[in-house]
């Protein structure tokens, strides 16, 4: 207890290559040490990991069925329509993500600061575990079909970002062009079954909405005619694949990494209403709605997710209808909406706390009524706000879809079953399966809770 | 007026699901001649429960149960044990000066925070025990104390042996004294703090503590003569299973490794963010005040960063209790695995899914109790 401590004292930058050595590795007598025992140690451990990676390792377990990891139980025949929709997701990502550059460049404009767009070499060490995971999967395939969707789905991503430079008055076009694309992508696949019309008809009338200035009544009927031409020509569409079914696989029928994406992908998208009106139910001043939600959303949070799908597998036929079922898959997609709106809810909870009531307190000088308050001044700032956390949130599920494993459906790790079910690898190999499941998990969750993070700092959330 | 009636609407909206759905299941049950109550809870299971020889296939379903809610706990608490000193030590590492050591446990925690839970203990369950390099029960590895007989380590790929205790004749009268020592110990440590608060002399509670409980412990086990023994862990003549001393098998030891390091990578991102979020001006008053680096440590720099650690790290130990129902992929007898077997031979689906997630709800309530203590004594505190 002399002076104050010594490691508080500013340390002059190390410039000599001695000198930063001694600062990493032994900055006092202590951290010396540990780096003298560690080092031999983590030479050792690397050494093993090189010896398993490249001599011991039976990846053959892994690079012969790559196709069914990818696809699952797919139908061969029916391959084109997975290429096709990765060539259309890559498209909406591209236009999706050109949109939004371009909105941040108009915001930037407006408030007068430089913008600068994401240069490539940027995006590409934002994403570098996927891209070494895609890469991976390429250098282990002895086939020319994915090296040349990989090709297409750069050229389609490119041709994606030139909606960077659309006009300002098409921004609205390009968010709902990225959202056909996307249902496309999901149509292509599953062909006729399902109703994806549905929804892509509801964007096709909330664009031409948007697009109108709609003040005028002569302006309002063109609108209206323009639905009405939307509507028919969905139609027509609709009737067209009456005629000419092209016939894909629904999603009952789905499996391997494929099933494991859309599955999150579409639990996630249908929490997010379900959960919108939880949250506000929650902080609702009316007091049956408001017990009502926190009891189902505490109910939720305290069971595990494989309970609920439990429920979904073996009681979700008892409280429907006598004679109506649910495939497995649509059960548990029900299961997985039931459980991630409890937190859904949550998150969203949290973003309506976090705004201050001066904003709405505003909203009633200004004499609005309390629905025009949330709908345009609490709930575009608060949903704003969780956008990291619901990012975080779907990490969290796409980790969770494994459990779909437990009930004998074949996603990514079930797709281990179906290969070490095959003579070659009943006994060998399943370590080596279980790394590149593993791996595959990681290069998506990492890549994206490092978006999330990028997001939170770029919406300053939790600045303090 | 208008919210009254929205209210009304949105409960009998509420009512009229519940009712529509009970109606759809009473029909389908009676469809099916399946009953709607719980008198299967009384009647024998009908099947036997691995590494549970004392479970017979008559015992009935409420045993189980209570088997499986045993399991749970049993794993609950180990690997929250683990994941607190993995987590906290890993944390600390992070925000080490030695570069090596900050490498290693940044990857440790972006490695395990993103990969699912249950890839990662199907690899404990798979890589290291069942295609691992481990033999099996019957040729296991036995080590031997160096110069006496006593077995302390049986190691095979299913089942592993470490020492346990016995009680002898006193255990009881044991068990008794030490938790008298145990209410004394916390007496002079409520003493201790008192004398602190009112003289400031140092209150040395946790010597007082430990030494109260250490006493009775060495007192009571002279007195009763020996009331309880090491159990050496030993294999049965047959070489099937371990007799003896406290046995694990690798269902509970992948799933509690594997939940405890997955959690662990967790706890030490927030224990690293709790120390970066106690402000500079604190660190700096304590240097200021003349404090040594341990000093202000642990009297200036932790005591705060704890207070913004705990409730999530005890959100953190809940998720880990609802992740060992993924025990079930290792065939760990915990109360998921079990009522999905229960379930497979033909007990009530709907009335048994019911008693497990009361199962998860009472575990979770108690969790959130503790929380709720917590967070009311750390604001205490505060204020």
């Amino acid at each position: 207890m002399t002076t104050p401590t010594k490691t508080e004292a500013p340390r002059p930058p190390a410039t000599t290559l001695s000198g930063r050595l001694k600062s990493r590795f032994f900055p006092n007598p202590w951290s010396g040490a540990v780096s003298i025992i560690l080092t031999p140690l983590l030479i050792y451990l690397g050494y093993r990991t090189l010896l398993f990676v490249f001599v011991n390792a039976r990846w053959d377990a892994v690079s012969r069925n790559l196709t069914l990891f990818m696809q699952g139980t797919y139908p061969r025949d029916q391959q084109w329509r997975l290429v096709v929709q990765v060539l259309l997701l890559a498209l909406a990502l591209g236009v999706g993500t050109g949109t939004g550059s371009a909105a941040a460049r108009d915001r930037a404009e407006e408030a007068g600061l430089a913008y600068s767009p994401p240069s490539v070499l940027g995006t590409l060490r934002r994403f570098w575990s996927l891209i070494a995971f895609v890469l991976i999967l390429l250098f282990m395939t002895g086939t020319p079909v994915p090296w040349i969707t990989a090709a297409g789905v750069v050229v389609a991503g490119l041709l994606g970002w030139q909606a960077f430079r659309l006009p300002r008055r098409l921004r609205m076009a390009g968010w709902l062009v990225t959202l056909l694309l996307l249902f496309a992508g999901f149509q292509v696949v599953s062909g006729t079954v399902g109703a994806a019309w549905v929804p892509m008809g509801v964007i096709a009338a909330v664009a031409l909405w948007k697009t109108t200035p709609e003040k005028r009544f002569a302006l309002r009927m063109t609108l209206l005619l323009k639905v009405g031409l939307a509507v028919g020509a969905l139609a027509s569409v609709r009737a067209l694949y009456l005629a000419f079914p092209l016939v894909g696989v629904g999603w009952d029928n789905w499996s391997g990494f494929h099933l494991t994406l859309w599955w999150s992908a579409i639990v996630i998208v249908l929490s997010f209403p379900f959960g919108l009106l939880l949250a506000l139910a929650r902080r609702s001043s009316l007091p049956a709605l408001r017990y009502l939600s926190t009891s189902y959303i505490e109910l939720i949070r305290g069971v595990p997710l494989i309970t609920l799908l439990f429920m979904g597998q073996f009681m979700l036929g008892f409280l429907l209808p006598v004679g109506s079922s649910l495939s497995r898959i649509s059960r548990s997609i029900a299961a997985g909406t039931m459980f991630t709106s409890a937190y859904v809810a949550e998150i969203v909870r949290g973003g309506l706390q976090s705004l201050p009531a001066g904003q709405t307190e505003a909203g009633q000088a200004l004499g609005m009524g309390s629905t025009a308050i949330m709908r345009k001044i609490v709930l575009p700032q608060a949903l704003r706000a969780v956008i990291p956390a619901m990012v975080g949130q779907f990490i969290s599920l796409f980790k969770d879809s494994s459990l779909l494993f437990i009930l004998n459906l074949v996603e990514f790790l079930g797709v281990r079953g179906l290969v070490h079910a095959q003579a070659d690898f009943r006994v060998v190999g399943h370590a080596e399966t279980l790394v590149f499941v593993a791996l595959g998990y990681w290069a998506f969750a990492f890549a994206m809770s490092r978006e999330s993070q990028r997001l939170e700092r770029r919406l300053g959330v939790g600045v303090r | 007026m208008l919210r009254g009636l929205g209210q009304v609407a949105a409960v009998f909206a509420v009512l009229g699901l519940f009712w529509w759905l009970g109606s759809n299941l009473t029909a389908n049950l009676a469809r099916q001649n399946l009953g709607t109550d719980f008198g299967f809870m009384t009647r024998p299971t009908q099947f036997t429960i691995p590494y549970h020889s004392e479970f017979l296939p008559r015992s009935p379903v409420w045993e189980m149960v209570l088997v499986g809610v045993k399991n749970t706990f049993l794993a609950g608490l180990v690997g929250v044990v683990l994941a607190t000193v993995v987590g906290l030590l890993v944390g600390v590492w992070r925000l080490s000066q030695n570069w090596l050591l900050a490498r290693m446990a940044t990857l440790f925690v972006e490695t395990f925070r993103n990969i699912p839970p249950l890839v990662i203990i199907i690899f404990f369950g798979a890589a290291i025990f069942t295609f691992g390099p481990l033999p099996i029960l019957r040729e296991a590895v036995e080590l031997q104390l160096p110069w006496t007989s006593d077995t302390f380590l049986i190691l095979s790929n299913d089942q592993w042996g470490i020492p346990g205790f016995k009680g002898r004749s006193g255990v009881a009268a044991y068990l008794g004294i030490l938790g008298t020592g145990l209410v004394v110990g916390a007496i002079l440590w409520i003493w201790r703090t008192r004398v602190n608060e009112r003289t400031g002399a140092p209150h040395h509670r946790v010597a007082w503590l430990f030494g109260a409980v250490l006493v009775t412990a060495v007192v009571g086990y002279l007195a009763l003569g020996e009331p309880v023994a090491i159990d050496w862990p030993a294999l049965t003549e047959n070489r099937r299973r371990i007799a003896s001393g406290f046995s694990m098998n690798f269902g509970f030891m992948a799933l509690t490794v594997a939940l405890g390091l997955y959690t662990a990578s967790h706890i030490a991102e927030i224990f690293r963010g709790s120390i970066l979020a106690v402000p500079k001006g604190q660190t700096e008053a304590a240097s200021a005040l003349a404090l040594s680096g341990f000093q202000r440590y642990r009297f200036v720099v932790l005591p705060q960063a704890l207070r913004i650690a705990l409730p999530p790290i005890i959100n953190q130990y809940l998720n880990l209790v609802k992740n060992t129902s993924l025990g079930i992929a290792v065939a760990y007898a915990e109360i998921t695995a079990l009522t999905q077997t229960s379930i497979g031979n033909g007990r009530p689906a709907v009335q048994s899914i019911i008693v497990l997630m009361g199962v998860y709800l009472s575990f979770s309530l108690v969790i959130s109790v503790i929380l709720n203590v917590v967070n009311r004594r750390l604001q205490l505190a505060v204020r």
